[in-house]
């Protein structure tokens, strides 16, 4: 195959971080070449080099080669790249058509030339798979079809090169297949592609050759079919990686949290949890799996009374929790991790301190009729501080100044330092790197072996698979069955994710409760 | 990650700090540069315009009086504005709660008049603080219970507030109709205006008190600087200590940061709607309180127009800082006892100082945009894959 992009010797910092260190990548014609890394490992920025976003310090690109240099976007399309970025950049009310011709001259200047646009998209679209109604406006498309127009706009201005950033991260199981399918039509039609993504099965399913890089370096590149989803977790990591932390097995200690027949809405009104039971008990996790948007937020929300239930019951050790709120919930000794830690985890503009005792502010010994004990305070978040390892220049910083990984820590150290009898856990790990995710999961197995019960909510199985005790799938606000972790059939568990499967019995297994 | 010295900490800190006052003071350094072009379009030196103003504001201890009498009002409507602001209540209902603070204030002081001062004077203090704070706990509560936009239900308030004063002060105080009991206006007087409060109802000068202590001053200036003043700087303090000392103010200020998070942390996000509200009401009541106790003595028609609109760029130049409020007031204080002089000495007109007043503003928010990031320690770049963790945000 004959190369047509070759990057030599990139190197691009930012001030104080070493984003790309002499990165060399090699694309041909035809392929599909993953560039694999963790957050952070400069994917994106290589690719923002190659799209004219940021230019590097040092360096060649060539392009079929030949040297060139690459200012701005602009100058990348007119060779033939396109990129489709994480964030949709469509307009969104407009059409198909106009976003697609936005930006290129028309063939009638001064007037629009939208019937011939059209009629190319229509084209294009029956060329590569892609079918799409060039007059619909973009609002009105579902996530999976904008991201086909995005493709598009690319294909129409005669891209030869597809830089796709992270693009599975928006789609459902389905439109991911779709996706794929496309993505190997191109190629066959001579287009290469370049898929940066963090996620191994996917390099797997799709990719004839994988780059993988880490603290923005390349680590090597391999052919895909030559290599295996552990060696590329080893190489993206720089060591061996265990997420799965080693947990004792502990006898079945009390039911924490029991649930019967829960139902809630979304915010929409729709019904999103449709009679859920399940029970946890104490030095126990129990793990939700399902694809995003299956009635996690929901669920979590209605089990800490930021959501009111329409149905069912919730007990905390015995007190009926099913009307109460956040308050009377957390006074049961409940912790909430919530799933975005941006928005309601924490406080920005308030100091890190401020959010360490973000929820004990208003009792003793933190506070006095009334009044802050300011020295109580600052012994205590000094040492949550030290003790959960918090990269913070002071207990004053604005807790959005700190990194993701850091900002988790914060929410982390508020509710674990108190020592909680439930842990309600919703994506613990989202965004962080792996260093921070496993450093959470290690905080969270350490609370399971304290005796904390914890519901741990995540949308990544390998997460649910490797801290869970017991496992239950949920599907459309459904919970498709419950199975123990030791031994479960992640086969069997990504039917249940699918909806495609549901098991007999959707009363939690507790024989061995005895 | 390595700890920056004490040193480092205390310059940063200091700087800061010194950077919040510091926008406010570029903001009006801007606003009189500014302005002097329109001043010198006039045929008058800037200058002497300025140096007239400044005179008239500080320049004798009458000047000075007269600008701590004006700022006082502004100091307790603008941290009225300045408590729901941080708390996510944005009061634009001064104006009609210090019209009712005043309002009530008058009845008591006109209506008491055989009670003694010590008991008088809080009780009429009491008064205005507590309509103003109802007042407010109107559009409180229907923000949370409701979610009704307080912006607009405190703005649409205001002008029920005024016309009701407006009714009140034209009935006969004790008058023979229905509405007698209610009424304000001084029956021996033809105009829409009130009989002046009893003395004791009157906030002590002071002149007063330093004749009581036996000495005798002749400074008429000391005979209209009251009580009032002492108290805006205490309610200052309060508020203050109210915001970043107690967890009431711990509560009010993560509501106004983020209301979703306050909610998860636990707070009980109606509730402090509601005590956002009835302090930030008792605030601007107030200011109408001391109006009257400190300076007027009564009320008439139209008497303070504006004072409580005029707490809303008094706190944004404040910085949303209750002491920042307290300097934001002196500068608006200050335009305000100065503008007479200005003109009858350098004849440039006293809408001059409106327009110095706006382009404040205006500098300020522009000011707000600028800001300034402690500078973060990078980890060095070369630490290689043996630190697991390099977080770069």
């Amino acid at each position: 195959m004959t190369e047509l992009l070759r990057l030599e010797k990139i190197r691009k910092t930012f001030p104080g971080v070493l984003a790309n260190d002499d990165v060399d990548l090699e694309i041909r014609k035809g392929e599909i070449h993953a560039l694999l890394g963790e957050n952070g490992a400069g994917k994106t920025t290589l690719m923002n080099c190659v799209y004219g976003v940021y230019r590097p310090e040092r360096g060649h690109i060539l392009w079929k080669g030949q040297p060139v240099e690459i200012h701005q976007a602009r100058d990348a399309i007119a060779l033939g790249i396109g990129m489709v970025h994480q964030h949709f950049m469509l307009v969104p009310p407009l059409t198909v058509a106009e976003n697609v011709i936005l930006g290129l001259p028309s063939a009638r200047e001064p007037l629009l030339d939208l019937r011939s646009a059209a009629i190319r998209l229509r084209d294009l679209g029956k060329q590569y798979g892609l079918p799409v109604d060039p007059g619909i406006p973009v609002w009105q498309l579902p996530v999976g079809v904008q991201q086909r127009v995005e493709i598009l706009k690319a294909l129409y201005r005669n891209a030869e090169l597809l830089i796709l950033d992270e693009p599975t991260a928006v789609l459902t199981p389905g439109e991911v297949e779709d996706l794929f399918k496309v993505l190997k039509g191109l190629t066959q039609e001579g287009l290469s592609i370049i898929f940066i993504t963090h996620k191994l099965e996917e390099v797997m399913a799709v990719s004839d050759r994988v780059t993988v890089m880490r603290n923005g370096r390349v680590v090597q590149t391999v052919n895909a079919a030559a290599t295996n989803a552990n060696e590329l977790a080893k190489m993206m990591v720089g060591r061996e990686v265990f997420l799965n932390i080693p947990k004792p097995a502990l006898p079945a200690g009390e039911v924490v949290l029991a649930v019967t027949g829960l139902a809630a809405q979304s915010d929409r009104g729709l019904p999103a949890l449709k009679g859920l039971s399940f029970e946890i008990r104490r030095g126990e996790i129990l793990g939700i799996a399902g694809v995003d948007g299956n009635g996690q937020t929901e669920l979590a929300e209605a089990l800490t009374g930021l959501r009111p239930a329409t149905g069912g019951t919730v007990a905390v050790s015995g007190h009926d929790v099913t009307h109460a709120s956040p308050r009377e919930i957390m006074d049961l000794n409940v912790a909430f991790i919530p799933p975005d830690r941006q928005h309601t985890g924490l406080l920005l503009t308030f100091s890190v301190g401020e959010n360490l005792i973000g929820k004990e502010f208003c009792r003793p010994p933190f506070s006095k009729r009334g009044f802050l004990q300011e020295r109580l305070i600052r012994d205590f978040v000094t040492g949550a501080i030290q003790n959960y390892d918090i990269r913070t220049p002071e207990a004053a910083t604005p807790a959005k100044l700190l990194s993701g990984g850091n900002q988790q820590k914060v929410v982390l150290a508020r509710e674990l330092s108190r020592r909680p009898d439930l842990l309600i856990a919703a994506q613990p790990t989202r965004g962080l790197d792996i260093g921070a995710t496993e450093y959470v999961r290690q905080q969270m197995v350490a609370a399971r072996n304290a005796g904390t019960a914890i519901l741990l909510i995540s949308t990544e199985l390998e997460e649910v698979l490797s801290l869970s005790d017991r496992i239950a799938v949920l599907y459309e606000g459904e919970i498709m069955g419950i199975v123990p972790a030791s031994g479960a059939d992640v086969h069997e568990i990504g039917l249940m994710m699918a909806g495609a499967k549901r098991l007999t019995s959707a009363a939690p297994a507790v024989e061995e409760a005895a | 990650m390595k700890p920056s010295t004490l040193w480092e900490q205390f310059s940063r800190r200091l700087l800061e700090r010194s950077f919040n006052i510091l926008i406010p003071l570029a903001a009006i350094l801007a606003a009189f540069v500014v302005s002097s072009v329109l001043i010198v379009l006039r045929g008058v030196n800037p200058l002497t315009a300025y140096g007239a103003l400044l005179s008239g504001a500080f320049g004798s201890p009458n000047a000075l009086v007269t600008t701590v009498v004006r700022l006082t009002p502004l100091v307790f409507t603008g941290l009225a504005v300045t408590y729901g602001y941080r708390s996510g209540f944005f009061n634009i209902g001064a104006e009609g709660q210090l019209y009712l603070g005043a309002m009530v204030v008058t009845w008591i002081g006109v209506t008491f008049t055989t009670w003694p001062g010590w008991l008088l004077v809080p009780v009429a203090l009491l008064g205005g603080a507590l309509v103003g704070a109802l007042w407010a706990l109107i559009p409180g509560y229907l923000k949370a219970t409701r979610g009704f936009n307080e912006v607009l239900t405190t703005l649409l308030m205001n002008y029920i507030a005024m016309q009701f004063f407006e009714w009140v002060i034209r009935i006969d105080h004790f008058g023979t109709t229905a509405f007698g009991w209610l009424g304000l206006k001084d029956p021996t007087q033809p105009f829409p205006k009130s009989a002046e409060i009893v003395p004791a109802a009157q906030l002590p000068t002071a002149a007063g008190l330093l004749t009581r202590l036996g000495i005798t001053v002749s400074t008429p200036a000391l005979q209209r600087l009251t009580l009032a003043a002492l108290l805006a700087l205490v309610a200052a303090i309060i508020v203050y200590v109210i915001l970043f000392k107690t967890t009431t103010g711990f509560r009010a200020r993560a509501v106004g940061v983020n209301p979703r998070a306050a909610e998860y942390m636990g707070v009980n996000v109606p509730r402090t709607i509601l005590t956002t509200a009835l302090i930030s009401g008792a605030l601007a009541g107030l200011a109408g309180a001391m109006e009257v106790m400190g300076t007027q003595h009564r009320v008439i028609s139209n008497f303070l127009v504006g004072a409580g609109f005029d707490g809303i760029p008094v706190a944004l130049i404040g910085q949303l800082h209750p002491l920042g409020a307290l300097l934001s007031a002196l500068f608006f204080g200050a335009l305000r006892a100065g503008a007479n002089k200005m003109q009858i000495i350098s004849g440039a007109p006293i809408a001059v100082i409106y327009v110095i007043q706006s382009l404040a503003i205006l500098f300020a928010i522009a000011g707000t945009t600028v800001e300034l990031r402690p500078r973060r320690r990078q980890p060095a770049p070369n630490s290689g894959p043996a630190a697991p963790e390099v977080d770069h945000a």
